[in-house]
């Protein structure tokens, strides 16, 4: 299937765009850019990202291991200091906490690479160098009678270029 | 009517020249060019700072603990003053990264990077003192909870554990937040590079294009891993703190310590991004993008920090006063005029006294000034550490016990070593990798673009 790929200076237009060929079922939408914009990608996907369940996982996973793993290993060679329980709850706190934290953030990253199909081997034909300059660029990947209706479409929107990358 | 086929479609479409780069771009990028000759000597300089530290380290271990100035009742000394202080210095880019970032104070786009990279730098210098500390170096994993013959386990009651969960934590989560910052921008460096460079950041970017699932997932890690490192910063110099006050010694037994560490940590740490992106803008052209707006913001936090540091020296010593305890008075007395006095009072003109010049707003924003006062805050906070575990060593509670310590020339020359390996990390990082979040500059600079120059 083809693939059109127009050029844009602000994010602005390229939602309208984006909302347009949504609303038609013109083909399938990809938006490369330079720097995060949210009005562009909401029109591509508006649901929250799922890296916070990634978060949560790795942070509830964190907090139990973190606990369970000192309180086992207390009163795995329980030796009596001053008459104490075993299982002191208070002092590993701290590192019930430590061990929220760094399992929280190393799932938090597996997150964005599973979420953000990271890493990817090879870049997409319709991504060019220019959208890590200071452009925007729109891929519609669509059937071929709709090639004109989408760049027509793309021009009226203020692309200051649209190329056919893949015929 | 029948619609034109693809292959007359692009027949039509004829490609526009592509439009020439960012000039954002260029010029954060241009810091990776080539590399002077003044570059070579002092970063050849700085391997050599490395080179003599590792040979004392050598010695040391060869001879034994002997060769640092560690002797009864103080066995807790420069090797320790060291981890205390780069363990402070690696807050501030946490600190700008995270917190910043969570209050949307956008300022901090353009000097995040340094600061995270100073971050990871401090920490990982931090962490080398315990290993040099103890001696033995081969027997570091005691200290880590593995399954062993003798079915021991470590003690998590101590202080000194939770030191060790919180530093690695820390360090992980610093470098990750650090890397994750800079995928997008190893991307444009990916793009406008060939040859080895090419290689590395085509590895290192993970095939990165910007896409909006890729910035949706990134954004969302950025923020929630800005969340956990937000507490995770409060906590670490705060679990510092506690293996001093934690321990029974006079002028370390303080509730006050966790939170007048962590003022600490901050005011030192920005006094460090001070002292490396003053240079860094001057010798690279960046003052488009690191501006003196902020350096008067770093200012402001500086004049803060310090005020609480200032105020948490007054509550020690009035405390030690109020509270009528014999060794406590004794202690602070010992600190202010005993044989430590030099230190004590370096710490606290150099912590209280001078930063309160920056009420001024002519000196927040004067750099060369600025440059002096950071590096007299680096050598306040360094004295600030080594009064206080030197002081509170000396002059325990029985005097039958007191002595003094002098560090010896094999403590300087780690010492030193210290400087030169954060050094060396920070001037190979300014050559590979980009000094200024190109794409948070970016996102500020397109969007003011799209809104006509609005914000």
């Amino acid at each position: 299937m083809p693939t059109l790929v127009g050029v844009f200076d602000a994010p602005g237009p390229v939602r309208t765009l984006a909302d347009k060929i949504k609303g038609r079922s013109l083909g399938e939408l990809e938006i490369y850019s330079p720097s995060p914009f949210p009005e562009p990608d909401a029109a591509i996907d508006k649901k929250p990202s799922r890296v916070r369940l990634f978060t949560l996982i790795g942070g509830l996973t964190g907090v139990t291991f973190g606990y369970w793993m000192q309180i086992w290993m207390a009163n795995d060679w329980p030796l009596v200091i001053g008459g104490k329980p075993f299982t002191s709850v208070v002092p590993y706190t701290i590192i019930g906490f430590e061990m929220t934290i760094l399992l929280g953030g190393l799932l938090t990253v597996l997150g964005l690479f599973v979420v953000g199909r990271l890493p990817r081997f090879r870049l997409d034909k319709g991504y060019s160098p220019r959208f890590s300059g200071e452009e925007i660029g729109l891929a519609v990947t669509c059937r071929d009678r709709d090639v004109a209706e989408v760049e027509a479409l793309m021009r009226d929107s203020e692309a200051k270029e649209v190329t056919l990358v893949d015929a | 009517m029948t619609p034109p086929p693809a292959e007359a479609v692009a027949a039509r479409l004829a490609s526009a020249p592509v439009a020439s780069d960012s000039k954002i771009n260029r010029d954060i990028l241009s810091v990776l060019d080539g590399a002077s000759l003044k570059y070579w000597g002092l970063l050849g300089l700085v391997v050599l700072g490395v080179a003599q530290a590792v040979a004392t380290l050598a010695y040391q271990t060869y001879i034994g603990m002997g060769v640092a100035g560690y002797s009864h009742p103080i066995f807790w000394g420069v090797y320790i003053v060291c981890f205390v202080f780069w363990v402070g210095i690696a807050h501030a880019g946490t600190l700008i990264s995270a917190i910043l970032y969570l209050f949307r104070a956008k300022w901090r786009n353009a000097i995040n990077r340094g600061a995270e990279a100073m971050t990871v730098f401090a920490v990982v210098t931090a962490a080398l003192f315990p290993l040099i500390h103890i001696g033995r170096i081969w027997k570091f994993y005691f200290m880590i909870p593995y399954p062993n013959q003798r079915g021991l386990w470590v003690n998590f009651k101590s202080p000194l554990l939770w030191d060790l969960f919180a530093i690695n934590t820390y360090m992980t989560i610093s470098i990750v937040f650090f890397y994750v910052g800079l995928i997008p921008d190893i991307a444009i460096a990916r793009d406008r590079s060939s040859g080895w460079r090419k290689v590395l950041y085509t590895i290192l970017s993970l095939g990165w294009q910007g896409t909006s699932r890729q910035w949706k997932a990134h954004n969302r890690t950025v923020l929630h891993l800005s969340g956990l490192a937000t507490p995770l910063v409060l906590s670490v110099h705060s679990v510092v703190s506690w293996d001093f006050a934690v321990s029974i010694v006079p002028g370390w037994h303080a509730t006050i310590f966790a939170p007048y560490f962590v003022a600490g940590a901050i005011f030192s740490g920005f006094a460090m991004v001070l002292t490396l992106l003053i240079p860094v803008r001057r010798i690279f052209g960046l003052e488009e993008y690191i501006t003196d707006y902020h350096f008067e913001n770093m200012s402001r936090f500086i004049l803060l920090t310090s005020t609480i540091v200032g105020y948490a020296y007054g509550a020690e010593y009035f405390i030690a006063w109020y509270s009528g305890v014999e060794a406590e008075r004794t202690s602070f007395f010992m600190r202010a005029l005993g044989p430590y006095w030099i230190s004590t009072w370096i710490m606290i003109t150099c912590n209280a006294v001078f930063p309160q010049l920056l009420w001024f707003k002519k000196l927040r924003t004067n750099l060369p000034f600025l440059f002096v006062l950071a590096f007299l805050i680096n050598l306040g906070m360094w004295f600030e550490r080594y009064v206080i575990i030197i002081t509170g060593l000396s002059r325990e509670h029985d005097p039958a016990v007191w002595g003094t310590y002098t560090p010896s020339l094999a403590e300087m020359s780690i010492l030193v070593g210290s400087f030169c390996w954060f050094s060396m990390f920070f001037l190979i990082f300014l050559k590979i990798f980009p000094v200024v979040a190109i794409y948070e500059v970016k996102e500020l600079a397109i969007h003011e673009n799209a809104h006509g120059g609005a914000h």
